[in-house]
């Protein structure tokens, strides 16, 4: 198995810090850094390779479930349960701008390509598109299509895709002004694209993962073999898109062949449920965090 | 002196103040003692005792003022500090005369007061009151770590009164009860040994022994200390915990105070004292779902979503450290016995047997024969039935007349009894019609029918009464399995009453009327199996009641008026619901008579009996369709929707929308049409002021409609207009040659008309459905307004509407034809006022056509936002998308094939890819997937 032997599965370093269970963790744009939050309602700057805490923000009222950085890592964005977006400064910790509007709590906030709007996916069924370069505080758009909770919300240079638990996929194009609902049929906990941008790859809450062909909805393979029924676990495709990673709830992180969906490898990452996983963007190297408080970080 | 002073470390500050009071003092004395005698009689100073000036003279606050005496401050007086907020009212502060007056003044108060002298304070109030204040004075002075009275300083030393000392003198002691305890508690002591005495069992015996010497041990134990103890315990709660002053974590949660200090006493009684952990004192009572470490703001209230989704780990064994003391947990339980027994009251001992014991009832045993399925003893029916046999089938008689009576007559006999029988055969004893009743023609025919009639009416009563019990086990006649399975028994008697009633029948039997009355016998079991007020029974019953009273016909009779408690305005309103409810279940019967007659009889018997099969196979039936779904799955849909031009710009695109109007929400709910529709029909209004030509009224109603898919584009404005605008119908009026004023006037009249509209719309649509008018369509009043317009539309241009019908979006035109078809047709009289036609005929159409083509184009320039304008924008907009469609394509292929060949150069392999090529793959998946 010369695959599996590629696959991030050494611990490297644990990240101790947070209190209570770790939301989400995620690398930034280069992979030098990560961010992780969780709820203790702090976000965390660390350097993943040295294993050494950088910087904690503090400014949410309740938990923080998402965050995410700009492409020049000079801001990130992060939302939860306080309702609202952050839109922080790196490097001297000030909230920059917060945005107020959704009507529940944040799932997860995507920055576009050139960080110029930030994307919410929130509880009150909708996804907001808040403007980065302005100073209007008002949404530039909401897309309230979504007949649940939205979960998950990925970009690309010219789509929104937002996964619900209503059990749709939705595409929002914005060249040809289109929405494509892809409808799985289960609650979609997390999406994550293909690195190529042609596959899109479900997390849905019957313990499945489920890889869609953009272009035409098509269901290309099925992933069994975690657990994910009730916790928001996270998945991922490593960079060459040769396997599918996914978070399962009893600890374990599940790595499958993204063609035959076998099972390449499995280990205990977690005692307890794995709730994100994030690939580095150019490395095999791997974040993982989970409710224990810990977030651990592998590789080869 | 200095350099010793160096050598000295001071710490805190001397006090000067005394030295500062004693010289003054001194000064008082001195001056008193004769100093100032010798000083003029205007330079004397009057001071009190302290030395302090007693009169400042009237500039300088006259009459013992100023700093050193009621002032209170050095700079003047300070002002009484007053603070009122909404939360905290500022109460009414009384004053009294103590807080203008000095120390010695007050002391000289108090002397003046009445009081016993210390020596004949017998009970010691006085002293006790006086140790009190002097305590209270103390604290002022030395302010302690805890604030409030500490129980030391309360305790104060009394001076002893005289009746304490007789007390002692008699050999009383302090901390005792007056009286004589040693007597006492052997008298008890005997007692309960005389009690003993009485028991006599031997098993009883061995317990009373434990029970005395515990007893004994407890209070020999306890005599000196506790019954005899006379001063009362002043600090009853102790702070213990860690919380706020005055804070009380169970304020809103009492049930769990005494859980705690269960736990708390038998803590402490084991002897160790648990540090309090964070959880149990912080965030314990909160709730107990939150996750421990971090709660949420003190402004902030807890939430569903604060719950701690993660709470079923034990946070404590990951990352809380905490001595724990896993030995003591036995000895725990044993105290937590001992302190129950506490509970008891004193004197009594707890019961070691009761008498009183809760009666278990064990469930019944089930024979083991028993077979969980219900068999139907078919007939057992008929042997419970004393039957007559029954009289064979007779063919009725060739005279039509002859079985109509027949029939007819035993009807009623079954119904009125066999009196009637008697009776009638007795006054037709002459009448040769009623032979049958004797041992004449037709008589075997009438018992057969009277038979049958008798058996009718009994299964009736009997469905009526136990059909909630068993409606199934009923003996089954053809009769009852035809009107339970919904089949219209073979009306044999009725047609034929018809014919005869025509032919001429001389003879009506009152039976008959009371049959047309009298509903089948299948209706009311309809009814009975419908039971519309299931919920309530007695209701249900009196529904019943009502039923039978009215397919029997005929007058009510008062027993349904039995029901006394009701109000009259209560049985006329259930009088109403029932009259509803029969309707409903008449209505249901002619659906239920075709579903009855499809499903078969075995159905039907389950649909009353619970069979334990029947569950499962419906969690099969599911299971298939979940098997269905997951097949259908993933689906793929695919809708309109609009960027915000903000968002095109901002992600770097070109706005697909650019130049058009903007989009219809896809409205929710009628508040969110209100809300938005004003904004586009208003920006649509404003479009069309440019072009001064068209019309901008239509226009601007069309806009919209043409845009929305959605229902509510469709505003009811007929009732609006008639009530609010009567001045909208001369539109065609107003002559032609003003053309410009025209346009002017209609662009404001259209700007207000479609404001006011859909403002008023929602409105009017709810009026007009309280007040159960049809509320039309906007299209109907504006063929109304201008009738001959669409007529012209339709003459004019044939070919345009053809030309129309063949786009899929038409359906607009359509319904708009069609409605305007149908409101000419049905008020040709409203259109009496177009007389107009004539004189603006030829302009009139001109614009007609101008318009039309222009609302043509619209709805082009629509239907492509929906379909065909896309496509072709996005072949020719976007090649690189369908270059990424195909590679994508090959790349499954690619993934399908060949599992080895990882796909980083799938651009380049797209390139060569061909149609054939694709088509296999595809094929070749949909293989793999089936």
């Amino acid at each position: 198995m010369s695959a599996a032997a590629e696959l991030p599965t050494k611990e490297a370093h644990i990240l101790k810090g947070h209190e209570g269970a770790v939301l989400a963790a995620r690398f930034n744009g280069d992979g030098n850094y990560a961010l992780t939050c969780g709820k203790d309602r702090t976000i965390r700057l660390w350097n993943p390779h040295r294993g050494i805490l950088i910087k904690t923000y503090k400014s949410h009222g309740r938990e923080v479930r998402d965050v995410h950085v700009t492409s020049d890592n000079a801001k990130f964005c992060s939302c939860g349960g306080d309702r609202q977006v952050y839109y922080w400064d790196v490097s001297t910790g000030r909230v920059i701008r917060k945005f107020r509007g959704h009507d529940g709590e944040v799932n997860a906030v995507k920055f576009n390509d050139s960080s110029s709007v930030v994307v919410s996916a929130g509880f009150d069924r909708s996804l907001r598109v808040w403007d980065c370069r302005s100073h209007s505080v008002e949404p530039v758009q909401i897309i309230d299509t979504f007949l649940d909770t939205v979960m998950s919300v990925v970009l690309t240079k010219t789509e929104i895709i937002g996964g619900s638990v209503d059990g749709t996929v939705r595409t929002f194009d914005m060249r040809i002004g289109r929405e494509m609902s892809d409808n799985l049929g289960q609650p979609v906990n997390c999406i994550s694209i293909s690195n190529d941008g042609n596959c899109v790859l479900a997390g849905c809450l019957d313990s499945t993962l489920r890889l869609l062909d953009r272009t035409t909805g098509e269901l290309l393979q099925v992933y069994r073999g975690h657990i994910s029924k009730s916790f928001k676990t996270d998945c991922c495709l490593t960079n060459s898109d040769a396997h599918v990673i996914g978070g399962s709830e009893d600890g374990l992180v599940f790595f499958w062949d993204l063609v035959d969906a076998k099972v390449v490898s499995k280990f205990r990452a977690h005692d307890l449920v794995v709730t994100s996983v994030s690939y580095h963007p150019k490395e095999d190297c791997m974040l993982t965090s989970s409710v224990d408080g810990t977030v651990r970080v592998w590789k080869k | 002196m200095g350099s010793d002073e160096e050598d000295f470390v001071f710490h805190g500050t001397p006090i000067e103040r005394e030295e500062e009071i004693a010289s003054r003092k001194k000064k008082a004395v001195a001056g008193a003692s004769g100093n100032l005698r010798t000083l003029p009689a205007w330079k004397q100073e009057v001071t009190d005792e302290e030395g302090r000036r007693r009169f400042h003279g009237a500039f300088t606050g006259g009459y013992s003022a100023g700093y050193y005496n009621t002032v209170g401050s050095k700079e003047g007086w300070a002002p009484q500090s007053f603070t009122s907020s909404r939360q905290n009212r500022a109460g009414a502060r009384k004053q009294s005369i103590s807080d203008f007056l000095d120390e010695d003044e007050k002391a000289d108060m108090e002397g003046k007061s009445l009081s016993a002298s210390s020596q004949f304070d017998t009970f010691g109030f006085t002293a006790a009151e006086h140790s009190r204040k002097h305590a209270e004075k103390e604290q002022h002075e030395r302010p302690s770590a805890i604030p409030g009275p500490v129980p030391d300083e309360l305790v104060a030393p009394v001076s002893e009164s005289i009746g304490v000392k007789l007390l002692l003198k008699m050999g009383w002691r302090r901390g005792h009860s007056i009286k004589e305890v040693r007597a006492s508690s052997d008298a008890r002591r005997e007692a309960r040994k005389a009690f003993l005495a009485f028991y006599t069992d031997e098993n009883t015996k061995e317990t009373p022994d434990s029970l005395v010497s515990e007893t004994e041990v407890e209070t020999s134990l306890g005599e000196d200390i506790k019954i005899s103890e006379s001063t009362p315990v002043y600090v009853l709660n102790p702070k213990q915990d860690l919380h706020g002053l005055g804070y009380d974590p169970f304020k809103h949660a009492p049930e769990f105070r005494e859980k705690k200090r269960s736990r708390m006493s038998a803590n402490k009684e084991v002897g160790f004292r648990k540090p309090l952990s964070m959880k149990e004192s912080l965030f314990g009572p909160k709730s107990g779902k939150i996750a421990p470490g971090f709660g949420i703001g003190a402004l902030e209230e807890l939430d569903v979503e604060d719950e701690d989704v993660y709470a079923g780990y034990d946070f404590d064994q990951t990352y809380v450290i905490e001595d724990e003391q896993p030995a003591r947990q036995s000895n725990d339980n044993r105290l937590r016995l001992t302190s129950k027994e506490h509970d008891v009251l004193p004197g009594f001992g707890a019961a070691k047997n009761s008498d009183y014991s809760m009666e278990r009832f064990n469930p019944p045993i089930i024979p083991k024969d028993f077979v969980a399925r219900h068999k139907f003893s078919g007939p057992l029916e008929a042997e419970t039935k004393p039957t007559v046999s029954a009289p064979p089938e007779v063919p009725p008689p060739a005279d039509n007349n002859l079985k109509l009576l027949i029939e007819g007559f035993a009807t009623f006999v079954s119904r009125c009894g066999k009196l009637y029988e008697d009776l009638s055969r007795e006054k037709n004893q002459s009448n040769q019609l009623f032979d049958f009743l004797r041992e004449g023609n037709g008589h075997d025919y009438y018992a057969r029918r009277l038979w049958e009639e008798q058996q009718k009416r009994k299964d009736q009563s009997k469905l009526t009464l136990d059909v909630k019990v068993s409606p199934t086990v009923q003996k089954m006649t053809a009769e009852t399995r035809g009107s339970l399975l919904g089949e219209k028994p073979l009306q044999r008697s009725l047609k034929e009453t018809d014919t005869s009633a025509s032919s001429g029948g001389s003879f009506q039997f009152p039976t008959n009327l009371s049959d047309t009355f009298t509903k089948s016998a299948s209706s009311q079991e309809a009814a009975d199996a419908v039971k519309p007020f299931k919920d309530d029974p007695a209701k249900q019953e009196r529904f019943e009641q009502f039923l039978k009273e009215k397919y029997k016909g005929g007058l009510r009779t008062t027993d349904s008026n039995r029901v006394n408690s009701m109000s009259e305005s209560a049985r006329a309103q259930e009088r109403l619901d029932f009259e509803a409810a029969a309707e409903a279940i008449e209505k249901g019967k002619a659906y239920k008579e075709v579903r009855r007659a499809t499903e078969q009889p075995l159905d039907f018997l389950a649909g009353g009996l619970q069979f334990t099969s029947g569950g499962t196979e419906q969690i099969k039936d599911t299971g298939v369709v979940d098997m269905k779904s997951s097949k259908t799955y993933p689906k793929r849909e695919e809708f309109q929707w609009r960027p915000s031009p903000l968002l095109c710009k901002r992600f770097d695109l070109p706005d697909p929308f650019m130049g058009k109007l903007p989009p219809a929400p896809r409205a929710r709910n009628k508040m969110d049409s209100l809300i938005f529709l004003p904004d586009t029909v208003k920006a649509a209004s404003a479009r069309q002021v440019s072009e001064s030509q068209v019309p901008k009224k239509e226009t601007s109603i069309e806009e919209p409609e043409v845009e929305v898919e959605v229902e509510n584009v469709e505003r009811p404005v007929d009732l609006y207009k008639a009530i609010f605008s009567d001045d909208s119908e001369d539109d065609e009026d107003q002559p032609m040659n003003g053309k410009i004023q025209e346009g002017q006037e209609k662009k404001n009249e259209a700007a207000a008309t479609t404001l006011n509209r859909l403002i008023a719309g929602d409105f009017l649509e709810s009026l007009g459905k309280e007040l159960g008018f049809e509320v039309p369509m906007e299209e109907e009043i504006k063929s109304r307004s201008k009738p001959e317009d669409s007529s012209d539309k339709r003459l004019d241009r044939p070919g345009l509407k053809e030309k129309v019908e063949e786009k899929t979006s038409s359906l607009t035109l359509g319904s708009e034809e069609e409605k305007s078809r149908k409101k000419r047709e049905k008020s040709p009289g409203k259109r009496s006022g177009g007389n107009d036609l004539s004189s603006s005929e030829s302009s009139g159409d001109e614009r007609r056509r101008k318009r039309y083509n222009k609302k043509d184009r619209h709805r082009n320039d629509s239907e492509s936002d929906s379909s065909s304008d896309y496509h072709s924008r996005d072949k020719q907009g976007s090649r690189s998308r369908s270059k990424r469609r195909e590679s994508s394509r090959e790349k499954r292929s690619s993934h399908k094939k060949h599992s080895k060949h990882r796909r980083t150069k799938k651009s380049s392999s797209s390139r060569y890819s061909s149609d054939e090529e694709q088509k296999e793959s595809r094929r070749e998946k949909k293989r793999r997937r089936d």
